[in-house]
């Protein structure tokens, strides 16, 4: 396999006012030169080959966005090295652009009042695809995705889940190299987000396209990466197989429960009621969430303990988040 | 790849303006609306220019018919900046909520991409009333018809269209650095109001502004010298073509300048 992208120890610093507090602080920042450095990211390594689903993820504001925009060639490494397909993509950043597709979840790139049809017909010409491709590709479409209803609906008036589609597919649809894909289920339901998993991985295997996928969301990654980058605070936090950081956080489970009564007083009780499972429990103000090793003790068994003990009046059961593995890895280590 | 050359982009904006006309017409009673409102607008600022000439019916050695045609001239010259780049009045919001950064990432020109998203209709009955007041005044100040006075007057109209961009340009560029541009581009149009009329009329502290810093002093009156004035022309007449490009191929790299040291806020 070929290596499609390149990164050599790039760092991206950013000169960040110091500013003072109130309107007097205010007033003295408009003459202040008095900068920090910030290091959005610091000194990150890695390569991708083609082909490849890469999960990208860590908290919000450590450096994703930033490490996105470097590879897209909207922002210049303050230093170290980024090759996109042989490209640098700061210096040919139009060059980079044919290579590329982008995808924001929130954002759509596509002409807001015009049909989805007359959209990719533009970007036929901006990229200069051949009527061969566009058909094939859209005979590709019309196989994976109902893509019928959509094709001559404006975009303004599409659901965001349609929107986010239409915008997968236009970003597929000059053949790129590489997709970045930031955040692409934000704010779907259930079975739209199913349907863009499904339509990515199809994506992929058929035209053997390289994704970068920024998420929150663990059902996204579970579904399609095989590799995940974990970044925090700017420094590579994580770079290897799934199933290597799964069998680490995977057996964990977190079960909410809601009881009748002082939800203080019943934590406490709990605690100790709960102590032969060795299961860690917590508070805030509407639920007492107990974190369960699944290799240690069944969720069931737990709960059942629990409601014999207590009333309870609502409950729920929540996967690990991406936080949650985080401050596991920084407080116990992966490797 | 293939070169990108003018009849690729000619074709692309081609394409993107009919589909943007077609759905225009979709939104047929903003459509409707809008073009009164342009009308009104046109004609309110008639009968304020008419007022003011029946009290002074000479301003400086400048007659009604002859101011008229400044008027005409520059309404004409404002047509392109409201119909071509009529976006730039969007650019700071794009700007301020991070979105300007969808424009990033396609393998074409930045600035035309992000201008040809919005063609403005309206523009066009502005256009209507320029040369409706151009001919009118032409006919009145008996000025005569031959190919070489239209060459003129096109060429002219041209460089005139060209500072007008220019200014635009430069006034929404500043919101990649300031937050709120907006307050800039309407000084900017505000300032334009000052074309309309001949430069001589204000002191030789604006007079040097208004053709050097803020250079609306090239989009009526310098111009217009060569049509109206044959016989004084000065210099800087005859150069205004050559400042029309420079102002705008300045313009246009300080907007590019602009746009690459954005870097979009987080997402």
């Amino acid at each position: 396999m070929s290596e499609i992208i390149e990164i050599k120890n790039i760092s991206k610093e950013f000169k960040v006012l110091n500013r003072h507090e109130g309107l007097k602080g205010s007033f003295k920042d408009l003459f202040s030169r008095d900068y920090k450095i910030v290091h959005a990211v610091d000194n990150i390594s890695m390569s991708i080959s083609q082909g490849e689903i890469v999960g990208y993820l860590g908290p919000n504001g450590t450096g994703k966005s930033t490490t996105i925009k470097m590879m897209t060639g909207v922002l210049e490494p303050t230093s170290g090295e980024i090759l996109v397909n042989g490209n640098v993509p700061y210096r040919d950043r139009a060059k980079n652009a044919q290579d590329i597709g982008v995808v924001f979840g929130q954002r759509s790139q596509l002409w807001w009042a015009l049909p989805l049809v007359e959209s990719f017909k533009l970007l036929k010409d901006i990229y200069q695809i051949s009527d061969d491709s566009y058909n094939s590709i859209m005979k590709l479409y019309k196989s994976l995705v109902d893509i019928e209803p959509l094709l001559h609906k404006p975009v303004r008036q599409m659901s965001l889940g349609q929107r986010t589609l239409s915008d997968i597919l236009a970003a597929f649809l000059h053949d790129p190299k590489i997709v970045f894909l930031d955040e692409p289920t934000i704010g779907l339901d259930v079975s739209m987000k199913s349907r863009i998993r499904a339509l990515i991985h199809a994506l992929n295997k058929e035209k053997n396209t390289t994704v970068i996928l920024t998420t929150h969301d663990m059902g996204d990654v579970d579904a399609l990466c095989r590799r995940i980058v974990i970044i925090d605070k700017g420094k590579m936090l994580y770079d290897n197989d799934i199933g290597h950081l799964k069998g680490f956080f995977g057996s964990y489970r977190t079960l909410k429960i809601r009881p009748s009564g002082d939800i203080k007083e019943q934590s406490e009780k709990l605690k100790n009621e709960l102590d032969r499972f060795s299961a860690a429990v917590s508070v805030d103000n509407e639920w007492i969430s107990v974190l369960i090793n699944e290799e240690k003790a069944k969720v069931m068994e737990v709960l059942g303990e629990i409601q014999k003990l207590h009333d309870v009046r609502d409950m729920k059961l929540e996967e690990i988040s991406t936080e949650d593995v985080i401050k596991k890895i920084y407080e116990e280590g992966v490797e | 790849m293939k070169r990108k050359g003018f009849r690729f982009y000619f074709r692309i904006y081609r394409k993107i303006l009919a589909q943007d006309l077609k759905s225009k017409m979709s939104y047929r009673a903003d459509f409707i609306i809008s073009t009164i409102g342009m009308i009104f607008t046109n004609i309110a600022g008639f009968v304020s220019f008419w007022i003011l000439f029946r009290s002074f019916p000479e301003v400086n050695g400048w007659g009604y018919h002859e101011i008229l045609f400044l008027y005409g001239f520059s309404l004409i010259s404002l047509t392109p900046v409201q119909c071509f780049f009529d976006n730039n009045w969007s650019l700071r919001i794009y700007v301020y909520s991070g979105d300007f950064i969808k424009y990033c990432f396609r393998p074409i020109n930045l600035f035309f991409y992000y201008q040809s998203e919005v063609f403005d209709v309206k523009g066009l009955g502005q256009l209507a009333f320029g040369l409706g007041t151009l001919i009118y005044s032409w006919n009145r100040i008996g000025l005569p018809l031959t190919p070489v006075m239209i060459l003129k007057t096109v060429i002219f109209l041209i460089t005139a269209s060209l500072i007008m961009i220019a200014v635009m340009n430069a006034a929404a560029a500043t919101c990649f650095w300031i937050t709120n541009s907006f307050y800039v581009m309407d000084l900017a149009l505000k300032f334009k109001d000052y074309a309309r009329y001949p430069i001589t009329i204000f002191s030789p502290f604006f007079r040097f502004i208004f053709t050097f810093l803020m250079p609306i002093a090239f989009i009526a009156y310098y111009p217009s010298l060569v049509i109206l004035r044959p016989d004084e022309v000065p210099l800087l007449s005859w150069l205004s073509p050559l400042f029309g490009c420079a102002f705008f191929w300045l313009s246009y790299k300080f907007w590019m300048y602009g746009a690459m040291k954005y870097s979009g806020t987080g997402s």
